[in-house]
């Protein structure tokens, strides 16, 4: 059998798609990142170079990502119970005061 | 018997008697039972055939310990197709155009996943919720987006397999009185347009085989992400 065909194939000009692994298409962000990572790469900084605040809370590690969600999960509910805390406040000052 | 536009997803009664769970086991009854021959007919070939090749693409991506959830995403992809191309059959009722049924499918087997990863990864599984490389004063607004998107799968899973199979068999429908009325009134029209509904009938086969097909997909991929 010729494979000659085969291996010219490799010679011809046919364009190649820069993008090398499977894209995750399950969320926008993952989408774009990992275009962006394959397109143009991410350059993460080394491990030493994250120090302080930055070693725990950073966008490029794993640990970093987790730790800002919770964070942020964090604030958000701590917001919310401040909130109802003070509408109870509120809501007991104003009870108080149209029984007095 | 004169129909209206929308008693063909009305739940279908005999005698007082819902037969909604009737319209949904009967598919069932349509498939050939595995046999203990070494060599089995046509149909019995064909259906191990679909199983083991379906099986295969859908388990591709996934790790090891994903493939437990081999037989629920077999089986609900044989349901879904089968529901799906019975109900492109004249005066039968398609359960799939039902959104209760398509969220009873889609919101627990999303939970599923999503409890998967938190319990077997719970690292990996949040920081999927933010993007590598976020600069620092996007990271709130992307885990708020990422969030978002999270809780929005299940409702998009359900709604888009309910608004394909419902919004084609509103168009076969309304394609097909058109024809009927306009048999008598103008003829050449009503030919042309019994040659967009028959286009359209392709169309809806196809829909149904790939809406199937997107919504076990979509759940293989989201059990990929939490394993």
């Amino acid at each position: 059998m010729n494979f000659s065909v085969l291996s010219s194939s490799k010679q011809s000009n046919m364009p190649v798609s820069p993008v090398k692994t499977r894209i995750p298409l399950t969320s926008f962000g993952h989408l774009i990142t990992e275009v962006k990572k394959q397109l143009f790469g991410i350059e993460a900084p080394a491990s030493t170079e994250l120090t302080g605040l930055r070693k725990y809370f950073n966008s490029y590690t794993l640990q970093g990502r987790r730790n800002y969600v919770l964070a942020t999960y964090g604030v958000f509910a701590l917001t919310a119970v401040a909130y109802w805390m003070h509408r109870q406040h509120k809501k007991e000052n104003h009870a108080s005061s149209s029984t007095a | 018997m004169i129909l209206g536009l929308f008693d063909q997803f009305f739940t279908p009664y005999f005698a007082g008697i819902p037969l909604l769970a009737i319209a949904i086991i009967a598919p069932w009854l349509l498939f050939p039972t595995p046999s203990n021959r070494v060599v089995n007919d046509r149909s019995l070939a064909a259906q191990n055939s679909f199983i083991l090749n379906f099986a295969k693409q859908i388990l591709l991506p996934l790790n090891v310990g994903a493939h437990k959830w081999a037989l629920l995403l077999t089986a609900l992809m044989i349901n879904l197709i089968t529901l799906n191309l019975l109900g492109l059959l004249p005066y039968t009722f398609t359960p799939t155009t039902q959104l209760p049924l398509n969220m009873g499918f889609a919101i627990p087997l999303w939970l599923a996943t999503v409890l998967i990863g938190l319990r077997n990864q719970p690292t990996i599984a949040l920081g999927h919720l933010l993007p590598e490389g976020t600069p620092a004063p996007l990271v709130p607004v992307l885990i708020i987006i990422e969030t978002i998107s999270l809780f929005v799968r299940p409702f998009a899973l359900g709604v888009r397999l309910t608004a394909n199979l419902a919004a084609g068999h509103l168009l076969i429908q309304l394609l097909s009185s058109a024809t009927l009325f306009l048999l008598d009134q103008m003829f050449p029209v009503a030919i042309l347009t019994s040659l967009v509904m028959a286009l359209l009938t392709i169309l809806e086969l196809a829909v149904a085989a790939i809406q199937a097909y997107v919504f076990v997909l979509l759940l293989s991929l989201y059990l990929q992400e939490n394993t």
